[in-house]
């Protein structure tokens, strides 16, 4: 703890770098898993696609159960005979976007299905479009859930970023792996609790942006 | 007008939710569709602005088929009210009622005029308090009320309400239902109205459409149906023999209006207008020296000078001590579809319309549910 806290104050230039190494992985990969699952979860949810749902939702719950490491050892090869770059920030980020999208698909399909029918009617009863219904009646409704799903993601992805390092990805998982190796327990430290402080920060943040994003009319709801 | 020619509709898996249905609703009318669930009432309703695509046959809505209308244009021209729970919860009040307005692109200051005229009419006053809060900050009879001003959002000449007043605790449904009538008497809209409650259809409806299993039964007016069933399913259906039963032990007395409006035969046609305008009917009673002479009708008011060019003579009549159930079938009868109620020197004492029978057996009718 204390040589943790001595590694700090020594070197704060290395821990803001990790830490912004860290952010950055997270900002890209989850706002592209964010984009995607949310337009995936929206067209699964549509009329007649309820199989291409059930098998969508069961895939990305499969990436999910794939552990991290062998996520990297299955990408490095596939970019490798791209002619990409097999480590890095690009195999980093497209694992975690891969690990990002199940909890935006699922929260973004169950919210768009459980949005009452009696008001998806009442929108195409008074001659709303199919595209009217979804942006002015079931998107707003289900914003609260599908951001809770991005608020999930990002805690997840913070801390799968950390074993990112490993393939030279950058982030607080540096000062992890380097204390390992040389048995820096000091290190260790550090890299953990900086994690778990990112994770904490991003997890609360979110909750603000969420509340913040809920219609007000559902906030009075639910004081009652 | 609404226009049903041979309505049918079967789904995919063969079932025949309606079959081959036709009824007209005039200009104005409030038309009940009536019949227990699962009849296909609702069904039909909704093939009205397709919510529901039409197997076979034709709906003609002032005119025009309403499959040769874009689909979202159509809906925007016709009211759309459900039960309370069809508002968003998200949107104001004022939002909820202008949701139509603002699909057709109407400017906010007009939105916003309007959101203030329906909550007035409504009777949820002063407006100001109500326009920026939400459904979930409202009672269950004042969220009801925005959905009804929200079907009359841009003002269209037709309504469709499918049990709006279904899930309300009686008492407040009641009043709801006195106050839509009263609205309706301002705005008098064409009307296809959706309910399985027999007293609802009785206190509501100019006519009501008892469908069964996909059929039409019977289209008729309240009164018809009650005293004139065609079948001993309508019989059962609308209680007719326990509506008559309680209409036999009352006599006209007790319910007839007294001091109906009257014109002498001299009047003037012109001056009679005014006096139907200004007490809101169509019809007037003509008297000479106290005597009934006859009906005087809205429209014969071009056909002559005076009253007495165009009274209609009474095809009958009932004194104070006639049983109600007679004065309904006598009523039937009559041109103007109410009865002079006369003493033996055929003295104008008061009018029996079908208002003052409807009243008696709605009210019969709930007490008998609540034994």
């Amino acid at each position: 703890m204390v040589g943790a806290w001595e590694y700090m104050v020594r070197r704060p230039d290395m821990l803001v770098e990790w830490t912004l190494q860290h952010l950055w992985i997270i900002l890209i990969s989850n706002g592209i898993a964010m984009v995607l699952a949310v337009a995936l979860g929206i067209w699964i949810t549509g009329k007649g696609r309820e199989h291409i749902a059930d098998i969508v939702l069961y895939l990305a719950e499969i990436i999910m159960t794939i552990p991290s490491l062998a996520m990297f050892g299955f990408l490095m090869p596939l970019f490798a005979s791209l002619g990409l770059k097999s480590f890095g920030f690009g195999v980093a980020v497209v694992a975690l976007i891969l690990y990002g999208l199940l909890p935006v698909l699922r929260n973004t399909h169950t919210a768009i299905r459980e949005v009452d029918p009696a008001m998806i009617e009442a929108g195409r009863g008074m001659g709303m479009s199919e595209l009217q219904i979804l942006t002015r009646v079931k998107l707003p409704l289900a914003t609260p859930v599908i951001m809770a799903g991005l608020r999930n993601a990002v805690v997840i992805n913070i801390g799968i970023a950390a074993i990112a390092a490993m393939i030279g990805a950058g982030g607080l998982g540096v000062p992890i792996f380097r204390g390992i190796r040389n048995l820096r327990m000091d290190l260790i430290i550090l890299g953990a609790i900086g994690v778990t402080i990112l994770a904490w920060v991003a997890d609360a943040l979110l909750g603000l942006v969420e509340r913040w994003v809920t219609p007000e009319g559902l906030k009075r709801a639910r004081q009652r | 007008m609404i226009k049903l020619e041979e309505v049918a509709k079967v789904y995919p898996d063969g079932t025949e939710a309606v079959k081959g249905i036709s009824f007209e609703i005039q200009n104005g009318e409030f038309c009940v569709l009536l019949g227990p669930s699962g009849c296909g009432k609702t069904t039909t309703m909704k093939m009205i602005n397709r919510l529901i695509p039409i197997t076979s046959g034709k709906i003609l809505v002032d005119g025009t088929d309403n499959t040769k209308l874009d689909v979202n244009d159509l809906r925007r021209g016709i009211g759309y009210a459900i039960q309370e729970i069809g508002l968003f919860p998200h949107m104001t009040v004022s939002e909820n009622i202008t949701t139509v307005p603002r699909l057709l692109r109407w400017a906010k200051g007009k939105c916003r005029q309007r959101a203030i005229e329906l909550l007035e009419l409504v009777g949820l006053t002063p407006a100001d308090n109500f326009l920026d809060k939400y459904p979930a900050e409202l009672s269950g009879g004042q969220r009801q009320r925005v959905g009804v001003a929200r079907s009359l959002g841009a003002d269209p000449p037709v309504l469709l309400m499918d049990e709006p007043f279904g899930a309300i605790d009686p008492i407040t449904r009641e009043r709801l239902q006195d106050e839509f009538l009263r609205i309706q008497g301002e705005i008098k809209k064409t009307i296809a109205f959706v309910t399985h409650d027999i007293n609802e259809a009785i206190k509501m409806g100019d006519r009501i459409v008892l469908i069964r299993a996909g059929k039409l039964v019977q289209y008729d007016t309240p009164a018809e149906l009650l005293s004139r069933p065609k079948d001993d399913f309508v019989r059962d259906f609308v209680g007719a023999d326990r509506a008559l039963k309680s209409l036999r032990l009352m006599r006209v007395k007790e319910v007839m209006r007294a001091s109906p409006p009257t014109v002498s035969l001299e009047e003037g046609l012109s001056s009679v207008r005014k006096q139907m305008e200004s007490v809101g009917l169509k019809w007037l009673m003509a008297v000479d020296d106290e005597r009934f002479m006859g009906w005087v009708s809205w429209e014969d008011l071009g056909k002559g000078e005076k009253v007495r060019d165009i009274v209609i003579p009474p095809a009958t009549t009932a004194t104070p001590n006639t049983p109600l159930n007679q004065a309904l079938s006598l009523m039937l009868n009559s041109a103007i579809g109410n009865l002079g109620v006369v003493d033996d020197e055929e003295r104008l004492l008061g009018v029996l319309t079908f208002d003052c029978i409807r009243n008696v057996i709605v009210e019969f009718q709930s007490e008998g549910e609540e034994r």
